[in-house]
């Protein structure tokens, strides 16, 4: 609704430092809604912070050991925090007691990487093991389960020795794509696999060509793109396919996927500890491992991936950088802990003091209409304003552009199973939740 | 006029029974049944005086002093209301009791504002401080120092994280709720800040002030966005958004009020016919199934238009706020009168 007001460009790309979250973070991420950022830290704490506010709303103490991941349920109520610990831990923040409760507690057998929700439904699980193995934990009343999801060996047939005594390589990353009707894996040996959620089967895989370990994922709004950051310092961004739904005999597809884009920095050659694209998927910001300097590389998607700027953050090298669910913002994390706040000014109007004033951008000639010295009768200038009044207005419906609308996603159809199945037994996370306000003194940051 | 208004301070509490104080709620809006056949609707008839029929239900009486602002909560099941005499009153709406007393201002209360959940209220006092209460307990839970001069209006944002409040020290100031400090301060008018308002998600706010300028302002950057003044530039008393935010419900010291594209800074609807010449008087929306809109009047009166035709549609003898769901209004007045009254409509569809 400001939009309108200040600016009538679409969402750009950040641009300087807006704020700095003192909070002790290894990684920040956005909830949803784009109103927190939940931070986690080496100490195994969790916190939430209020962007309105700036300040921590809730601290969620659950693990012994840092905290490695956290996942948003997508209304915002549950918080998922897995640590090196070996646990992952449910949090209802519905529940405001201070200090915080853990709603439920997974345990695995070794330190867990990291665990994210369903997109459609917080009571599935993907947690992935420091060993490498990736496991879909269901805690629905009628479908409860924990699998693995392994990779298929090929049985040599007419391949070579080569394939079949191929060891099967560790998972360095796994999540959801946007809609949750896949799991997609990074490994080690340069491949991305695809997993059918429901199923629980291997429905791809791809060969990443000179890629070498991957190291992460990441996917536009719509899934329609994936992004890939890989050991050879450059990340890819791919059309994701289109997979037919599985089969009962577990065929799949074996294809090498080829990137529409490369991006990579050809003069350092540096690393990169994390990418995110812009919620339009226009942008895609990289965070560079630089071991002195804090820079966010920014390409433009929409303009054939070219490199638009390099954010610079100061001294502290970057760790972590998540792009907001809506706005043109960005939370980075520093290695000292700070969570910077990036995003894009709009330059002060001082005009808009003034009222009946408008600031032109650059000079016009002015041109007079033809009416506009005459001497109007007031009594007329009077009817013509109540005339003018007469006309209906509408005081309550909010203009249709301010409400979220359902995102499209690729590779979903109208009444597509594997949806129906992640809606089954919901979990009450309802949209216009609201955190309740506390007044509890310090959360102890 | 302008010399009555420059006696501004006296705006506070004068010792004077000619006028209105009232208040409403920024409700949520609720779908209300669809009206009953026996009851002809507006649409049909919308000159007629089967418009509001508001009636006296109930007159509450408690304070000692001149009643400055009364607001429902937001479920409406509650009316508070603050006055000069440094105290806050909790009442039941549907059957008048007393609930609770608030004491621990120091000066008179100006004027109150209820978080969403309704667990908490703010009252902005001459003491100079805002203080939050929790309306379960009773209790005062945080005090907000930080004005230089009273604080005459205050107003908590939709998720209720956030108070914006202003005061005679001219400034607009945003505040953090949880912690008890101050955001922003912006220097945003001239003259004491009259009302001030967040829109309905929280991204705008807008303030009116004694200078008679209405700024429409950036509540995440605090920059203006926008400066609305009538011609005639009179002391506006009270400004506030429209459920769509789409449009601002001012009153000025000319006796008029006026709904206010702001985008295009075009009045759209005037409504004239009460007199405010002296003191800030708030108008408000209904929010049940027919619009009107509610203002007290310094003639002891409360006027209800019709929003679309600028009908004055009823006239209230006696005192006024808005019942966030059903048609309840609540009205009070200065002294000598010192009454809380509220009024049902009994034929309106929500209170079937």
């Amino acid at each position: 609704m400001n939009e309108s007001l200040i600016s009538p460009f679409n969402i750009t790309h950040p641009t300087t430092v807006q704020s700095s979250l003192f909070a002790l973070a290894s990684f920040a991420r956005f909830d949803p809604t784009g109103r927190y950022v939940a931070t986690g830290r080496l100490d195994g704490t969790a916190a939430i912070w209020d962007l309105d506010t700036r300040s921590a709303v809730r601290v969620l103490d659950g693990h012994v050991k840092a905290v490695s991941s956290i996942d948003w349920s997508r209304h915002s109520r549950y918080l998922l925090t897995a640590s090196r610990d070996w646990n992952t831990v449910i949090w209802d923040l519905a529940n405001s007691c201070a200090p915080s409760q853990r709603y439920s507690t997974l345990r695995f057998d070794a330190p867990v990487v990291s665990a994210s929700f369903h997109p459609r439904n917080s009571r599935i699980i993907l947690a992935l093991l420091s060993t490498g193995e990736v496991y879909l934990v269901d805690q629905r009343k009628s479908h409860r389960s924990r699998v693995e999801l392994c990779e298929v060996q090929e049985e040599s047939d007419d391949e070579g020795a080569g394939s079949s005594n191929r060891v099967r390589s560790a998972i360095n990353i796994a999540r959801f794509d946007p809609s949750g009707k896949h799991v997609f894996m990074g490994t080690s040996g340069g491949y991305i696999l695809v997993f059918n959620t429901r199923t629980k089967t291997m429905v791809a895989r791809h060969k990443i060509t000179g890629a070498g370990a991957i190291k992460g994922l990441e996917f536009t709004k719509t899934g329609r793109h994936l992004v890939s950051n890989s050991a050879d310092r450059t990340l890819r961004q791919f059309i994701v396919p289109t997979y037919p739904p599985p089969t009962a005999d577990g065929a799949y597809i074996e294809q090498e996927l080829e990137p529409s884009h490369r991006f990579n920095d050809p003069i350092n050659k540096t690393a990169w500890h994390a990418m995110s694209y812009s919620p339009d998927g226009e942008w895609l910001a990289g965070g560079a491992a630089d071991t002195a300097t804090h820079k966010i590389y920014i390409w433009d998607i929409s303009n054939d991936g070219q490199f638009a700027s390099a954010l610079d953050g100061g001294r502290e090298p970057l760790l972590y950088l998540h792009w907001h669910p809506s706005r043109s913002s960005i939370a980075s994390t520093t290695n000292q802990g700070n969570v910077l706040i990036w995003h894009c000014p709009h330059p002060e109007r001082w005009g808009a003091f003034a009222g009946g004033f408008e600031e032109l951008d650059e000079n016009v000639e002015y041109e007079e209409r033809e009416d506009e010295f005459d001497i109007d009768d007031e009594a007329e200038i009077i009817r013509r304003k109540m005339k003018a009044e007469e006309e209906e207005v509408d005081i309550d419906t909010v203009p249709e552009e301010t409400r979220p609308r359902e995102t499209q996603f690729h590779g979903v159809l109208p009444n597509d199973e594997d949806m129906m199945w992640a809606d089954r037994e919901p979990d009450d996370d309802r949209e216009g939740w609201k955190l309740r306000l506390t007044m509890e003194e310090e959360w102890g940051i | 006029m302008d010399v009555d208004m420059a006696e501004g301070s006296t705006t506070e509490y004068p010792p004077e029974e000619s006028s209105l104080n009232s208040s409403e709620m920024d409700a949520p809006m609720l779908e209300s049944p669809p009206p009953s056949t026996d009851i002809p609707t507006q649409s049909e008839q919308p000159m007629k005086t089967s418009g509001p029929n508001y009636k006296t239900r109930y007159s509450l009486s408690g304070h000692t002093r001149s009643i400055s602002s009364l607001k429902f909560s937001p479920d409406g099941s509650r009316l508070a209301s603050s006055g000069a005499d440094k105290i806050i009153k909790l009442w039941n709406t549907y059957s008048g009791d007393v609930l609770r007393t608030l004491v621990g201002h120091t000066e008179g209360i100006s004027d109150i504002a209820w978080s969403n959940d309704g667990e908490y209220l703010a009252s902005a006092s001459d003491d100079k401080t805002i203080r939050i209460w929790d309306m379960k307990v009773g209790t005062e839970v945080k005090t907000l120092l930080g004005h230089t001069n009273f604080v005459f209006c205050v107003n908590y944002n939709p998720h209720s994280n956030l108070l914006v409040s202003g005061g005679f020290d001219e400034t607009v100031r945003v505040w953090d709720v949880a912690k008890a400090r101050s955001l922003k301060v912006l220097p945003a008018h001239s003259d004491p800040v009259t009302a001030v308002s967040f829109n309905h998600d929280g991204t705008l706010i807008v303030s009116c002030a004694m200078d008679g300028l209405i700024r429409i302002w950036d509540a995440e950057s605090g920059q203006c966005l926008k400066t609305i003044v009538d011609d005639d530039n009179p002391i506006c008393s009270h400004v506030k958004f429209t459920p769509n935010s789409k449009f601002v419900l001012a009153s000025t010291q000319d006796s008029t009020v006026r709904l206010w594209n702001y985008q295009s800074s075009r009045c759209v609807k005037t409504y004239t016919g009460h007199t405010n010449r002296t003191y800030c008087i708030f108008a408000c929306l209904t929010s049940t199934t027919n619009k009107y809109v509610v203002s007290g009047s310094e003639d002891a009166k409360v006027y209800i238009w019709d929003l679309q035709t600028r009908q004055v549609m009823q006239i209230l003898e006696g005192h006024r706020g808005t019942h966030p769901t059903k048609a309840i209004i609540a009205t009070a007045s200065m002294e000598k009168d010192l009454t809380i009254r509220l009024w049902f409509d009994n034929r309106d569809p929500s209170m079937q």
